[in-house]
């Protein structure tokens, strides 16, 4: 049988997102997990994998095995991984795979962050400059910096503006106007998009992710046989790709194509769908710039053409393509890409309130990530097709 | 030694290791290299423990020119790194060596502004320093070279 609508989103845990000081990513963590089983209708007794991706702050090796013995849980399977932002998605793919091989029935994927007002991130932001050759004595240190040169070599080939970079920033600022969990709701408009300040030229503050966020989402991940008999409406998983650039910005062509071309690919096979069938999509948004190549990547557009669409208005509610119906990690929080999951289950189920898409049966979601070599794909529906 | 382990953690000095040692020796002679394979030729940076093309571990440091144009930079104008704090506004940038492999590094000796996709910079060499082993290190930076 194949996997495709084999396996679904159960359950969604969120926690409030922002500054939360006094709570440990552990305590957020754990309110997620207790959030996405009550809200599948299960009991941690049911759970038997666990996926999860360790911190930015209080990091700590065997992440998974700390969790899984604070959340008293047995399992059968146990991964812990970290692939940058395709890890979220990355960890749902295991997830549906270790459920369809019948390795376990209940999988329980978590992630939480208290990087906003618990132990800073500049551990991690140190590794990010020594994972890539010695780079950061140049000053190649922060996440602007490095995709700044993407950013830069994109809006030369392709004229692109930085309007077309502001328009991805307030159409995710629009909709998280609409939703109560998120940070930034104040409208925003071009002109204070421009005039925001450079951080690392051409990526303005407004370009870039939050940096960080305190917060947790945890997901129910079951069979589909299992998910029809719980208390929401399962969000199947029909599609799932991964594709790697693992030679990063030493390949020539990686900074203006990515590897979602290939992820995509496979999950929309996977699926027998294809871009024309999606109704809304959830868009890795570290930066406004890798919005608008993941939806060239993605085939919403031809090469060139993103931008040139978002400034027309198309990535807002009641446009061609809702883009980052939560506001994404640009408005909403930075949960690396495990927001735009939560959101993708709740708006297949219909429950997403004024920021609902109409008849959302299909839901692409994106993770980009790790100087952004690795890429993942996942396709939700609300029914097996 | 003493700080060793902070330097490892937080510093932002390169830390010599096997696969580059050519690479940085070579900068204590002002000389820029780059690793070849011996068996397809293949020329790559950073140096590996093997080509990333064949494989193969028969590899080399060879001497490069030295010139390259810029293939896509950023003006960094807020210091992510403490380290980095009085530097800002500095230029980060991608330069496609003449011999094909990119390395990354800063272009200085002009005006940020200046800075451009496609502008064709020259080596040279910042002063000797230390990593968190004391091993001696310089490292390659670039400026404007005269147009051709």
């Amino acid at each position: 049988m194949s996997i495709s609508g084999d396996t679904a989103i159960a359950g969604v845990g969120t926690t409030a997102f922002g500054k939360l000081p006094g709570r440990s990513a552990w305590s957020l963590q754990a309110e997620a997990a207790r959030l996405a089983l009550e809200d599948a209708g299960l009991t941690k007794d049911d759970v038997d994998g666990l996926f999860t991706e360790s911190q930015f702050s209080e990091p700590l090796l065997l992440h998974g095995h700390v969790l899984g013995r604070m959340l008293g849980l047995r399992t059968n399977y146990l991964s812990t991984k970290s692939i940058g932002g395709a890890t979220a998605i990355s960890l749902v793919q295991e997830a549906a795979m270790a459920i369809h091989a019948g390795m376990c029935e209940v999988a329980l994927c978590v992630f939480g962050e208290n990087a906003k007002t618990g132990m800073p991130m500049l551990f991690g932001l140190a590794q990010m400059g020594r994972g890539q050759a010695d780079e950061i004595a140049y000053g190649m240190a922060g996440g602007p910096v490095m995709e700044a040169r993407s950013a830069m070599r994109y809006m030369r080939e392709y004229s692109v503006t930085a309007e077309m970079f502001g328009s991805v920033a307030i159409a995710c600022r629009r909709h998280a106007s609409l939703n109560p969990a998120a940070t930034y709701r104040d409208p925003l408009t071009m002109e204070e998009y421009l005039a925001s300040r450079y951080v690392a030229e051409p990526l303005r503050v407004l370009d870039c992710t939050i940096a960080a966020s305190d917060g947790a989402v945890a997901l129910v991940v079951t069979s589909a046989e299992r998910a029809r008999d719980l208390r929401q409406p399962p969000a199947y998983i029909a599609g799932m790709g991964a594709g790697d650039n693992l030679d990063g910005f030493r390949d020539p062509t990686h900074y203006t194509h990515f590897a979602g071309a290939r992820s995509s690919a496979r999950a929309y096979a996977m699926a027998g769908i294809g871009p024309e069938d999606v109704d809304v999509a959830q868009l890795y948004d570290c930066f406004t710039s890798t919005v608008l190549i993941t939806l060239e990547d993605y085939g919403f557009c031809k090469k060139g053409e993103a931008g040139p669409f978002a400034l027309e208005g198309n990535l807002m509610l009641g446009g061609a393509l809702p883009v980052n119906t939560s506001g994404g990690m640009l408005s909403e929080a930075n949960m690396t890409g495990w927001n735009h999951l939560a959101e993708a289950a709740r708006q297949i189920r219909g429950a997403c309130g004024e920021r609902q898409v109409p008849a959302a049966e299909v839901c692409v979601v994106s993770g980009h990530g790790g100087f952004q070599a690795a890429h993942a794909t996942l396709i939700v529906t609300n029914e097996v097709r | 030694m003493a700080h060793t382990l902070t330097e490892l953690v937080m510093g932002t000095s390169p830390v010599v290791i096997d696969e580059t040692r050519g690479f940085w020796e070579g900068t204590l002679v002002e000389q820029l290299r780059i690793q070849v394979c011996g068996a397809c030729g293949n020329r790559q940076l950073p140096g590996g423990p093997c080509c990333s093309s064949c494989l193969s571990q028969d590899l080399s440091w060879q001497p490069a020119s030295g010139h390259g144009t810029v293939f896509s930079f950023t003006v960094v104008r807020h210091a992510f790194h403490p380290s980095f704090a009085d530097e800002v506004p500095y230029v980060v940038a991608d330069v496609e060596l003449d011999e094909g492999p990119i390395i990354t590094s800063n272009v200085t000796d002009c005006p940020a502004e200046s800075v451009r996709i496609g502008m064709p910079v020259k080596v040279w060499f910042d002063e000797q320093l230390e990593d968190a082993f004391h091993q001696p290190l310089r490292l390659p930076k670039f400026r404007p070279a005269e147009e051709a």
